[in-house]
């Protein structure tokens, strides 16, 4: 046997040994280490490599062949090993035990809206998908915005049903939404179709009256417009904000401003009509959600325009009382206290 | 208003299920509120016949009464004072009657009637006061009946013994509780409301007729009393009719149920009288004592300055030139149209009644009223108007129902100061203006006879009508007040539904889209929207050391609301203080809304400074994990209003440390910021003052941030696209020695200068002091990214540029790299 023979058997034998070694491994380093003490620097295939010179010229090629394989060999080996290891420790990572998933996810809160303010950008979008625009007006008015223009008379029971807050003789908290139709009248050429949400007050402080709060106001005028366009306008508002199917009815009421004028009453959104026993609606299977009403050809006179020519109607909500019934809430005064724990429910 | 179903029916002659009733005349605008059964439940209480009363053997204050029950007859024992005498007509439980005992006060539950001993003596049922039965307030004795006119029945066979006494007394009632508008003055009375059935129901309407009252021939009235009008306009019509030779004694039962169930308190026949009329007509009287008016004579006229009188209720009132009197000779007796006065009062022993009827001037009579705070059913009426020409009517009917009930005599003649007498408008109605306001047509037929079943004339004038309205119907002054008359008559459901197409103008710039966008930010940054009362107490803005530049309210309800906010800070500081009472620790809220700066200049669009602020508050603990977190501090508010600010205007905010520590007095100075953006300031943001902390008790740190949303929107920061990176960056780290007072903003200023365009971003990722550091250093950690937008940088490129850096931050700051 030549000598590249006994130096290819002895490779062969570094090979097997280097294969039986890694099977005791159990880390990486381990692997390692023992690959190194055969194919390291110092390692005994890399000293077998040396005796290269030791053998006939004519042999050198083979040799070198066969060492190459042997490393080859090698280097898969080692890295069969170190993927069986991965896989083992991949194995025992995931029947490692469970997390207790039942900790709290850490906290990313998004804020709450505030219920009245929810209700109103309902009603709202609502209006705009209707092609009303959102107008605004001060809150802290004057009387002739607040009433005279409206057609409310010093002196009348209309006008003491507001009972006011009051800044000056002439100025006032505004008691309804209703100074800004006067506004943008005064302001705008017909047509005019515009939402007009807003906070307003009353001197009044009870379960179900607070000193502030909430109105949505809707103006449409323009040539030709009719009650029955607002019963058309009015029964997609309401259907849009509370659904569907929800019947609708006017009743003849009272608004200095508008004439006629109609309450607006929706289905019970609690019984559904079915009446009985049903606290919410008192039994009648009705719920007031606001007033209506064609413009008052004297709102006309006092914005100048010509109530021969133009006519319009007008119709509003308050904005908290649907917040309630949708909420649930039963005392006004919750609305205004702030108190975290309520206005984390939203 | 209270209206009797039973009273309705005999003055209309419209018998229909009081539930109908009662739906159609919501549909019409006359709402019904609610429908109360008055009457029922009274099972097994009977009329009694008493057959005899004899003294309790045992107990002082019993009787032994033996009863007619119609069948037989009944031993009860009974405590009352008033046992009528034989053959008295009681009101007798029998056993097993539920006595319901509504009007005895701090009784609950029925009582259930049964054979009792009372010392010694067994009681066979129950003889029962009004009170007990739930039908009248008298609690004192039992009730005695009596035969319709005050007296012990005779022969009355619908009170014969053994009759159920609800059937008796035709007790069982619907009462309709009205829901009237301020422009109804008409339905305040129930032949107003009568008029408004029968036009409902397409029904003719006949007015009450009055009986003629019994006369004395001794003098006619206007030799015994005279009557001075001096203010015609606030009293338009005066008229008085007197009674004399009258008994004053309670009414008899049907009366005084009748006021009992309709909401008023029966007193006397005189004066239940006077209530009656009030109730049927809508017309207020008053009943003077004649003996009792000096002169007698009667002057209408206005009060003089700080006059002063004591009105029925024994309150003594002070009056201005405002107030209308009705006076005597002597001075005043009455506040016209409100209330009358304690010294004419009508007493037991009045045997002279001078009856007052008389139209007022609605809003005299309404600044009375509110003047003096006293709302009463005649003010009530006179504010919404009353029919000045129903008022001979009315008198009549009072004047014959007190002779009768008080068998005394009216004088002959009537005193009617009317110098003005008031027309009946007349109206043009055109038939296109109905269907061009309701939008379908009406027929013209149609609307007149709705108007004609109100009481209105109609006369054509071509196509058109000529409408004339009957005075009690004050609130119908235009022709758009027929339109609704017709409208609402015919029912709102006769109207067709149409869905118009919406003609649009041109755009008008909104605020209400960024004020959106302004709370729906501030949610998505994890913060609660708070909604806070607009009017504060004057302490709060003390508290806050705000300038005291608040608008106050004249009428405030509390000084707690009284006056209007010029901060967000103290309402959303209240729910702070609210939330640590009831130890709630982590509060984030925000709110959006208007403060009050003050007034505007005269000929300004609005009256007031109003601004639109949105405000946030942080208290308690950061967001943790698992962990206790520390305090929440300046760095938190100033995260949010950076990303506040970025949000609505596209433009990253500058907060610098206010330069004027007195402006903002009520946050801590170390760290009181304003925003600014676009060199415009938009907010402020910091901690709050520890003496604000501790005056408002909140318990500890509170970061706040204010923004100017109205500056806000102004600050237009153009959202441009800015092309994405070619070529890598490079990241190196640094860690540097530097004294305390070396900024943040320092070391981003010498870097900048030192790496110029090549600098992508300096990220302080620690900030170090303790071991091993010197006092008065800190160590900091940053790393800085660099790119350049046309290669990529080499190592050697970076490593010298990074050098570079570093030299700057030891020659510009005193930087030790460590």
């Amino acid at each position: 046997m030549g000598l590249i023979d006994e130096i290819g058997e002895r490779l062969d034998a570094l090979v097997r040994d280097l294969e039986s070694s890694l099977q005791g491994a159990r880390s990486d380093d381990d692997v390692r280490a023992r690959a190194a003490r055969i194919v390291g620097k110092k390692g005994e295939l890399t000293a077998l490599e040396k005796r290269i010179r030791e053998v006939p010229p004519e042999d050198r090629r083979e040799l070198g062949r066969r060492i190459n394989e042997a490393k080859a060999r090698a280097d898969r080996i080692v890295e069969a090993r170190l993927a069986a290891l991965r896989a083992e420790a991949r194995r025992r990572e995931l029947e490692g035990p469970a997390l207790d998933v039942t900790l709290p996810g850490r906290p990313r809160r998004i804020g709450s809206l505030h219920p009245v303010r929810q209700c109103e950008e309902e009603l709202l979008d609502a209006l705009q998908a209707l092609g009303f625009e959102v107008a605004d007006g001060p809150e802290i008015e004057t009387t002739a915005f607040n009433f005279w223009k409206l057609g409310f008379a010093p002196d009348h029971p209309a006008t003491c049903m507001q009972d006011s807050f009051y800044l000056r003789d002439d100025v006032l908290l505004r008691t309804h939404t209703s100074p800004i139709q006067v506004r943008e009248m005064l302001s705008h050429p017909p047509p005019v179709r515009i939402a007009a949400p807003g906070t307003v007050y009353r001197r009044d402080d009870d379960v179900t009256h607070s000193p502030m709060f909430h109105q949505i106001e809707g103006l449409l005028v323009d040539e030709d417009v009719t009650f029955a366009d607002m019963k058309g306008i009015l029964t997609l508002f309401v259907r849009r904000v509370f659904g569907p199917d929800t019947p609708v009815r006017l009743r003849p009421s009272y608004f200095p401003f508008t004439e006629p004028s109609g309450e607006i009453d929706i289905g019970c959104l609690i019984c559904s009509g079915r009446k009985v026993g049903c606290r919410v609606c008192k039994g009648t299977g009705w719920l007031e959600v606001g007033g209506c009403g064609m413009v008052h050809p004297v709102v006309f006179e006092n914005v100048g325009y010509d109530p021969e020519r133009f006519s319009g109607f007008a119709f509003g909500m308050g904005v908290d009382r649907i917040a309630m019934l949708r909420f649930g809430i039963g005392d006004i005064r919750l609305l205004y206290e702030n108190d975290v724990r309520f206005l984390r429910q939203f | 208003m209270r209206i009797s179903a039973n009273w309705l029916r005999s003055l209309t002659q419209i018998d229909v299920p009081v539930d109908e009733l009662a739906e159609r005349l919501t549909r019409a605008g006359v709402e019904v509120e609610a429908v109360e059964r008055v009457g029922e439940g009274l099972d097994r209480i009977v009329v009694g016949a008493v057959k005899s009363c004899r003294p309790h053997p045992e107990r002082d204050k019993l009787v032994i009464v033996e009863v007619d029950d119609g069948t037989a007859t009944r031993t009860v024992v009974c405590g009352a004072p008033n046992v009528p005498r034989p053959p008295g007509r009681v009101a007798l439980a029998l056993e097993g009657a539920r006595v319901p005992r509504r009007g005895l006060p701090g009784v609950v539950g029925d009582l259930v009637v049964a054979r009792r001993r009372f010392a010694g003596i067994e009681s066979d049922g129950m003889i029962c006061s009004e009170a007990e039965l739930g039908i009248g307030p008298d609690a004192e004795g039992i009730l005695v009946l009596d035969d319709g006119a005050g007296k012990p029945p005779t022969q009355d066979p619908s009170l014969a013994p053994g009759q159920p006494l609800a059937q008796a007394l035709h007790l069982v009632d619907h009462i309709l509780v009205l829901g009237l508008t301020p422009n109804r003055g008409d339905c305040l009375g129930h032949t107003g409301v009568a008029r408004e059935v029968s036009a409902l129901f397409g029904r003719p309407w006949v007015p009450p007729e009055p009986s003629a009252p019994q006369r004395a021939d001794v003098r006619r009235i206007d030799e015994v009393v005279s009557v001075a009008v001096e203010d015609a306009e606030r009293c338009p019509r005066y008229a008085a009719a007197a009674v004399v030779s009258l008994t004053i004694a309670p009414s008899p039962f049907w009366l005084r149920y009748r006021l009992f169930t309709l909401g008023i308190r029966p007193i006397s026949n005189v004066v239940d009288v006077t209530n009656l009329v009030l109730l049927e007509f809508g017309q207020p009287l008053h009943a003077f004592d004649l003996d009792r008016l000096a002169g007698p004579r009667i002057v209408v006229r206005r009060a003089r300055p700080a006059e002063t009188m004591q009105t029925l209720d024994g309150i003594g009132r002070q009056l201005t030139d405002d107030d209308l009197l009705i006076c005597d000779a002597q001075g005043p007796v009455a506040i016209a149209g409100v209330m009358g006065g304690a010294g004419s009062e009508i007493g037991p022993s009045t045997k002279r009644v001078l009856i007052e009827c008389a139209h007022f001037e609605p809003r005299g009579i309404l600044r009375t009223a509110r003047r003096l705070g006293l709302h009463t059913d005649s003010s009530h009426r006179f504010e919404r108007g009353v029919d000045p020409n129903g008022v001979p009517l009315a008198l009549a009917h009072a004047a014959s129902l007190m002779t009768w009930l008080g068998e005394g005599a009216a004088l002959p003649g009537l005193i009617d100061v009317y110098p003005r007498p008031i027309a009946p408008r007349t109206l043009r109605l055109r038939p296109g203006r109905l269907s061009k306001v309701l939008g379908s047509p009406v027929d013209s037929t149609q609307a007149a006879s709705i108007l004609e079943r109100l009481g209105c004339t109609v006369a054509s004038r071509g196509d058109d009508l000529d409408v004339t309205v009957p005075t009690s119907r004050s609130d119908i002054s235009r022709e758009i007040d027929l339109v609704e008359e017709v409208a609402r008559v015919r029912g709102y459901e006769a109207i067709p539904t149409r869905y118009p197409s919406i003609r649009t103008g041109p755009p008008t710039p909104r605020a209400y889209p960024f004020r959106q966008r302004a709370r729906h930010t501030l949610a998505a940054l994890g913060l609660d929207e708070a909604v806070s009362y607009s009017f504060v107490s004057p302490r709060d803005l003390e508290a806050f050391r705000l300038p005291p530049v608040a608008l106050p309210l004249s009428n405030p309800l509390s000084e707690e609301r009284s006056v209007m906010r010029t901060s967000l800070l103290p309402g959303l500081c209240r729910a702070v203080a609210r939330a640590r009472r009831v130890r709630e620790e982590r509060v984030r809220l925000f709110e959006v809304g208007r403060v009050f700066l003050g007034w505007e200049k005269p000929g300004a669009a609005t009256p007031a400074r109003e601004k639109l602020w949105a405000a946030l508050v942080m208290a308690g603990p950061r967001d943790a994990y698992l962990e206790r977190a520390a305090e929440v501090d300046f760095f938190d508010a100033k995260g949010l209003a950076i990303e506040l600010c970025r949000d609505l205007t596209g433009v990253a905010p500058s907060i610098r440390l206010c330069s004027e520590v007195d402006r903002l007095p009520w946050l801590h100075p170390r760290s009181a910021c304003v925003i600014e953006a676009a060199q415009k300031v938009v907010g402020r943001v910091g901690e709050l003052h520890p003496d604000v902390i501790e005056s408002l008790d909140l318990g500890g740190p509170v970061a706040v941030v204010e923004a100017d949303l109205d500056a806000l929107r102004t600050v237009r920061g153009e959202r441009r696209f800015a092309p994405l990176p070619r070529f890598p960056a490079v990241s190196r780290d640094v860690a540097l020695l530097v004294d305390e007072s070396v900024r943040a903003a320092d070391i981003t200023r010498v870097v900048g200068a030192s790496s110029g365009e090549l600098l992508e971003s300096i990220e302080l990722f620690d900030v170090y002091r303790g071991e091993q550091i010197p006092p008065g250093k800190k160590s900091l950690a940053l790393s800085i990214r660099y790119r350049a937008a046309d290669r990529t940088l080499t190592d050697a490129e970076v490593d010298s540029l990074h050098a570079t850096v570093l030299g700057g931050l030891v020659d510009d700051l005193g930087g030790q790299p460590r």
